[in-house]
């Protein structure tokens, strides 16, 4: 009599483990099919794990109290009454098939050139072939792994899934679903896609997930308002180019727009207060020091850090402070503490195709200043008590604020206060 | 997939297990469509299957004088309390029969589905990574807006489930009224500095005579508009 192996089935996508918390059978027990084995814990979840087959239980594998990592096997079973397991493809592994009520139709359906088909341990397909598998109702444990140390891969995924005849039958998991009177329903919140060829599906990494759902959070929590002012810059660049020479030579580095418009911005703040604060449950809390978070795009994602009291930075203080954050936030090495505690943003996207945009608060703040490009535009200028128009470069600034802690005149009045401040361009360097 | 909610009242715990294994093997058999128990207990202390008998302050033999009855139940999470005042849900649904079966997804469900009763409540929760569980998210009403680093986190309710092929079972307990003095005889979840509370300690005076029934409607619309089909 063939001897079955029973799994650790996969639980649920973020399930790697579960403790072994009760053996419900004996060691020589006569089972019948669905018949529960053993009691498995992982998190608060206590799952039972049914016997895939009728058979005498061989061999209990783990103890109770001990944890097992998906796909280990926990007990082998003698096959009673006769049924031909033609591959370990009807374990537990599979439990949609342990309800179906023809198993041996599922089994001799498997794809024809696997006639042997192994059971697939967490670490023999990348996860992306797994996600790839589940999307594309392709059975894992029937693909050719062609990966290294023999790991099943996307492409082998997909290739399978090209491959398979009209003619045979779908994976098991497709199979049941009629048989139980309903397709499997897309999960709440993912969109309803099926991959075409070509198709590249990159797993987000824990960066990008975690900038996903501040984005969300962010805006479900506070509501959020645009501003936009239009300012010369010219000023500033005249300040700039007066001194970009010097300052590359002593600093090694650029000086760029971005420390001017930070200075500006926080001389701005202690005038307007309001845009440097947090929203609490029935209070808002005004915050006395002023630390400014720069976002910066690395290439694993966005990041802010921040730099503090940079209301107390002359400019070139400020240059540096950025340029060196901003480095070592793409070399990843940034200290956690240097993330945190930020009071308010600025945020430079990026020269082009970048007119102006509203950014997206960082919470808890209440406040996140854009820059948009520097662009040449005539413009009316009072000149000698007569309209002119001039040539000036221009740069919009968006502000984005929230409005349960912030109305539109402080808004207003700090925009309009950063703009007078870059106009009249004069910096402590 | 439609959800159907049933109140219950007053149920002894031996027999609200018994119903839910009616309620799992129907499921099962596809004769019953998935449900949600909405009900009471008389007090008990319930052991999961997690549980350590340390997180007992008092013995069996103890708690039996105090008429507390004590029950190992197949659920997952240590040890907790249910007592009047503390709305306990039964959650019978088919995890299969909606995409691929995820029991984590299963807890972080009725995690999400428990802040948004609790949302329409006014009461402002949270779940906190690696604790399986609501918690309140706001500043009890005396500290007026302010919450000090040393606060313990305030545990709202608890969740601990069970699943027999791809049927999940048990759910969670919400302590909407209860005498939070019952928690005193174990360590609720094996968890030591977490607090105890309930929605009327959170809502203080703001809390409404009917808190009990609005609980109970909030739960039940918010458990069909998220495992509802």
């Amino acid at each position: 009599m063939a001897s079955i192996q029973v799994e650790l089935p996969a639980l649920g996508e973020s399930v790697v483990e579960g403790t072994v918390s009760k053996w419900l059978v004996q060691e020589g027990d006569r089972v019948e099919r669905d018949q529960a084995l053993v009691e498995i814990t992982t998190d608060k979840v206590d799952a039972e794990i049914p016997s895939p087959e009728a058979g005498v239980v061989e061999k209990l594998l783990v103890a109770e109290g001990d944890t097992v990592a998906v796909g280990a096997v926990l007990v082998t079973l003698s096959a009673g009454s006769g049924a031909e397991v033609a591959a370990p493809a009807a374990t537990a592994a599979e439990p949609q098939t342990v309800r179906d009520t023809a198993p041996a139709a599922a089994v001799s359906a498997q794809p024809a050139p696997k006639a042997e088909a192994r059971p697939v341990a967490q670490s023999a397909a990348t996860p992306l072939a797994r996600r790839v598998a589940e999307q594309g109702g392709v059975e894992l444990r029937a693909v050719e792994p062609t990966g290294a140390a023999g790991k099943i891969t996307q492409a082998d995924v997909l290739r399978h899934a090209a491959g398979a005849a009209p003619a045979q039958a779908p994976p098991a998991a497709a199979q049941t679903a009629p048989a139980r009177g309903s397709a499997p329903r897309a999960r709440p919140g993912f969109l309803d896609y099926t991959l075409q060829p070509g198709d590249e599906v990159i797993p987000m990494s824990p960066l990008r997930k975690l900038v996903a759902e501040h984005m969300v959070l962010s805006k479900r929590v506070s509501p959020h308002v645009g501003t936009v002012a239009e300012i010369d810059l010219g000023g500033v660049i005249g300040v700039r180019d007066a001194h970009k020479k010097d300052f590359r030579a002593t600093h090694g580095f650029a000086l760029t727009f971005l420390p001017f418009i930070v200075h500006a911005a926080v001389r701005a703040l202690r005038e307007f207060p309001a845009l440097n604060a947090s929203v609490l449950e029935d209070a808002i809390v005004y915050k006395k020091d002023i630390h400014v978070g720069i976002a910066v795009e690395t290439e694993k994602g966005l990041v802010v850090p921040v730099v503090r009291h940079a209301d107390r930075l002359s400019l070139t203080g400020l240059a540096e402070a950025v340029e060196d954050l901003a480095s070592r936030a793409r070399s990843k090495r940034l200290s956690p503490d240097e993330l945190k505690g930020g009071t308010f943003t600025v945020s430079n996207p990026g020269r082009h195709g970048n007119l102006y945009g509203f950014a997206i608060i960082n919470q808890p703040q209440v406040g996140i200043l854009r820059m948009g490009e520097i662009v040449k535009r005539p413009v009316v200028r009072e000149l000698d008590g007569q309209d002119a128009i001039v040539i000036r470069p221009l740069m919009h600034l968006a502000l984005s604020y929230d409005h349960r802690a912030v109305d539109g005149a402080p808004a207003n009045g700090f925009l309009f206060r950063v703009r007078e401040l870059l106009e009249v361009a004069e910096f402590d360097l | 997939m439609a959800l159907v909610v049933e109140e219950l009242g007053r149920v002894a715990y031996e027999e609200a297990l018994q119903l839910q294994e009616r309620a799992l093997e129907a499921r099962l058999r596809g004769e019953m469509s998935d449900r949600l128990f909405l009900l009471e207990h008389p007090p008990v202390v319930t052991l999961g299957r997690s549980a350590h008998v340390e997180n007992l302050k008092l013995a069996p033999q103890e708690l039996a004088r105090r008429g507390i009855e004590v029950h190992d139940v197949r659920r997952g999470g240590d040890v907790t309390w249910h007592g009047p005042g503390q709305l306990v849900g039964y959650l019978v649904i088919d995890l299969a029969e909606r995409g691929a079966p995820d029991v984590g997804a299963h807890l972080r469900g009725i995690e999400t589905a428990l802040c948004d009763a609790l949302r329409e409540l006014g009461v402002r929760s949270r779940t906190l990574p690696g604790w399986t569980g609501v918690f309140a998210d706001a500043p009890l009403p005396a500290q007026r807006g302010v919450s000090r680093p040393e606060d313990p986190p305030r545990k709202l309710a608890s969740i601990g489930v069970g699943v027999r092929r791809w049927v999940s079972w048990h759910g969670f307990a919400l302590n909407v009224d209860p005498d939070l003095a019952g928690f005193d005889v174990i360590v609720p979840c094996g968890l030591h500095g977490v607090e105890m509370s309930s929605l009327a300690r959170e809502l203080g005076e703001t809390a409404p005579f009917d808190l009990a029934e609005r609980a109970r409607k909030a739960v039940r619309i918010a458990f069909e508009a998220r495992f509802g089909g």
